[in-house]
């Protein structure tokens, strides 16, 4: 049995912004050894998300201009306004991103794939991707591998 | 891309704590914040979301009243090291007797361009006429100096030193000192403004955020507690913009300031000729 967690850093560069992790993720799920099992991969952040599209550009956009529309960022006005416009006294700062963290709620923060002959198992067009929703920022991202080594033949 | 965030504080930068463990308990336990450390890549990346190419960065020596220092002036000096898009200010104990020689070391030797003094922190009221000194060699080597003004965050750090009629000695016996409050030295506001519509040596920053968001803030400071028009008509030249990062992110501040319906010509005042000014000329 192989249970492996590594976490991998991911520089956002834009406020808001779609980054393709794929190829980072198939990396560690290589390097861990397991053939067969799962990968699970988290973002530790409450502005940020993962998120599993087609990675083409035009979809990005859309994506991030849809959420955009469902959790402004500026907050609405009138009683439908954001609470979390306030100085937090345990941070030393105002907390005013409600919107930034609903996206990160209505996106979701995980991911599940399983792992097939040490790939995982995606669609063609499938592409995982980090979304920062209040960058720019280093984040952390958490992958973790349970599986095992098919010592078969067919899996060498 | 062009401008100055003319108030930030390079508590988070990642490679200096790493290289000065102090500083990690001086970001959490002196200046007060929660946030992860990150890479200096953030702190550019950051200037580069709000269109803007160079940040003041700002020291505060707490040694007498805190026991630490915010970064001294040599971390600040070795951090503009790092980038040219830094311009460093030092920071002097305004305790310490020795203080205008060190500021002096820092200008002449560490080639900072400014000074910062954080009165609740430090613990000071700036018209005690035993840092007359300190402005005077302020004023012989042509550098600004930035005071916090109003309201401060930081936990033990008391409103009372904070107050901008406490700086209007200094503006007056100093009529060649360029001052900046910082803060817009809110919530006394209104007070603020008086001064800097008095003495033209009297400068404004924008770093204001003290409850909502920077939209509302700002919106509520500069065209309800002032008419917007005021700082557009008669302190266009004595502003600069501010953001107070990484308290708050510098894209919003940024982007508040853009929206609050300053003309093109004020805005361009505000985010570079006026910092500029303040600096002695661009370099």
């Amino acid at each position: 049995m192989i249970i492996k967690l590594q976490r991998i850093e991911v520089q956002s560069r834009k406020d808001l912004e779609m980054i393709d992790i794929t190829d980072r993720v198939e990396k560690v799920v290589a390097e861990s050894g397991a053939t067969d099992g799962m990968a699970l991969v988290m973002t530790t952040h409450t502005s940020s998300g993962l998120l599993v599209t087609e990675g083409i550009e035009c979809l990005e956009r859309d994506v991030l201009a849809h959420l955009e529309r469902l959790a402004p960022k500026d907050p609405p006005p009138g009683a439908s306004g954001y609470w979390h416009n306030r100085p937090l006294d345990f941070d030393g700062r105002l907390g005013f991103n409600a919107g930034d963290h609903l996206k990160s709620i209505l996106g979701g923060i995980h991911c599940y794939f399983p792992i097939e002959n040490g790939r995982l198992v995606r669609g063609g067009r499938q592409k995982l991707y980090f979304v920062e929703y209040d960058g720019p920022l280093a984040r952390t991202v958490v992958i973790q591998v349970i599986g095992e080594r098919n010592q078969s033949p067919a899996a060498e | 891309m062009r401008g100055y965030d003319f108030h930030t504080h390079p508590v988070l930068v990642r490679e200096m704590v790493a290289r000065h463990p102090e500083l990690q308990a001086a970001a959490r336990e002196t200046f007060y914040i929660g946030n992860t450390f990150q890479p200096l890549e953030t702190f550019l990346l950051e200037l580069d979301a709000a269109e803007l190419d160079k940040a003041v960065l700002l020291p505060i020596d707490a040694t007498t009243s805190r026991g630490k220092k915010v970064y001294s002036n040599e971390q600040v000096a070795e951090l503009c090291g790092m980038s040219t898009r830094f311009v460093g200010f030092a920071s002097v104990d305004p305790h310490d007797p020795q203080a205008p020689q060190n500021l002096e070391y820092a200008i002449r030797e560490l080639g900072l361009r400014g000074l910062k003094l954080a009165p609740p922190m430090q613990e000071f009221f700036p018209d005690e006429s035993r840092l007359f000194p300190l402005y005077r060699k302020a004023t012989e080597l042509g550098i600004p100096i930035l005071f916090h003004a109003g309201m401060s965050w930081e936990p033990g750090s008391r409103l009372k030193y904070g107050h901008p009629l406490r700086f209007e000695d200094v503006a007056a016996e100093f009529p060649t000192l360029r001052i900046v409050l910082a803060h817009l030295a809110w919530p006394w506001v209104v007070e603020a403004v008086a001064l800097a519509l008095k003495y033209p040596n009297v400068y404004l920053d924008t770093s204001a955020l003290y409850f909502d968001n920077p939209r509302d803030f700002l919106r509520f400071a500069m065209t309800h507690q002032v008419p917007l028009t005021v700082f557009e008509r008669s302190l266009r030249h004595q502003l600069v913009f501010g953001s107070n990062y990484p308290r708050v992110e510098i894209k919003n501040m940024a982007r508040c300031v853009r929206a609050l319906g300053f003309s093109d010509e004020c805005l361009r005042l505000i985010f570079e000729t006026n910092a500029e000014t303040l600096l002695g000329g661009a370099r």
